[in-house]
């Protein structure tokens, strides 16, 4: 029993430093390289993009293992043996883990390099603002519809 | 994992600048790092462009338009929920 708990122990260990390192992994998003794009130039044009990016991850994991003794068993309706019985060691281990890991990006805006200058134009995400109008617009008329309420009592 | 770092860490950095047209262009971007035992994320957005021609240098910062509009009528609904909370409780006083 010993020896299958020290091969969970073990591979539990090893499991832990592969989440370790891929989490060190993560940290590097914390770069400009992953934020900014690579310059596109087209003619006297150059354009990098600019995005924000956000990624989490998470990891679990759990061994375990015991020894027991349990008691000498008496057949249901016999009489009880005067010999006494042996008792019985029982033993037991186990381990599990999991992880789980999520990324997002949305372009932020786009900088422009040309001989006039350079100039940032940010980027708009329609779906977002509309969601947001939306969420807005029904609080407002939930209040109003109360308030209208309120005014009739 | 590191015990030692902070669970919360704000770090700006600085990119590799980047020269056209006779601008150098160096991106900045500021991220907010957390690290628990078991879980970590990173919140990376870009900050600002320095920018450098001629010898002289002007930090232009970028600015998340979507977010800022989000928060704004976020702001508009809050104040107007405010506004009615207030207007709730002043009338159910008139009444009592």
């Amino acid at each position: 029993m010993e020896e299958s708990f020290d091969h969970i122990a073990a591979a539990a260990a090893k499991s832990q430093e592969q989440a370790t390192r891929l989490f060190e992994r993560l940290m590097k998003v914390a770069q400009p390289e992953s934020v900014y794009s690579e310059p596109v130039t087209s003619g006297e044009l150059t354009v990098i993009t600019a995005s924000e990016v956000t990624t989490g991850l998470g990891f679990g994991y759990g061994i375990g293992g015991g020894t027991g003794t349990f008691p000498a068993s008496q057949e249901e309706g016999k009489e009880p043996d005067t010999e006494p019985k042996k008792e019985g060691q029982s033993s037991g281990s186990g381990g599990g883990g999991g992880g789980g890991g999520g990324s997002m990006a949305r372009p932020v805006a786009v900088i422009t390099i040309s001989s006039q200058g350079v100039e940032i134009e940010p980027v708009v995400d329609v779906t977002k603002l509309g969601l947001a109008l939306f969420v807005t617009a029904g609080s407002m008329l939930l209040m109003f519809s109360r308030m209208w309420r309120m005014s009739h009592r | 994992m590191d015990q030692s770092k902070p669970v919360f860490e704000w770090q700006n950095r600085s990119g590799r600048p980047i020269t056209a047209s006779g601008f150098t262009v160096t991106p900045q971007s500021q991220a907010l790092v957390s690290r628990w035992p078991h879980f970590g994320f990173v919140w990376n957005r870009p900050a600002a462009v320095v920018v450098e021609r001629l010898g002289q240098t002007q930090r232009i910062p970028v600015y998340d338009l979507t977010r800022i509009l989000q928060w704004g009528l976020l702001a508009i609904s809050a104040v107007c929920w405010i506004g009615f909370l207030l207007l709730w409780r002043q009338r159910s006083k008139e009444m009592h």
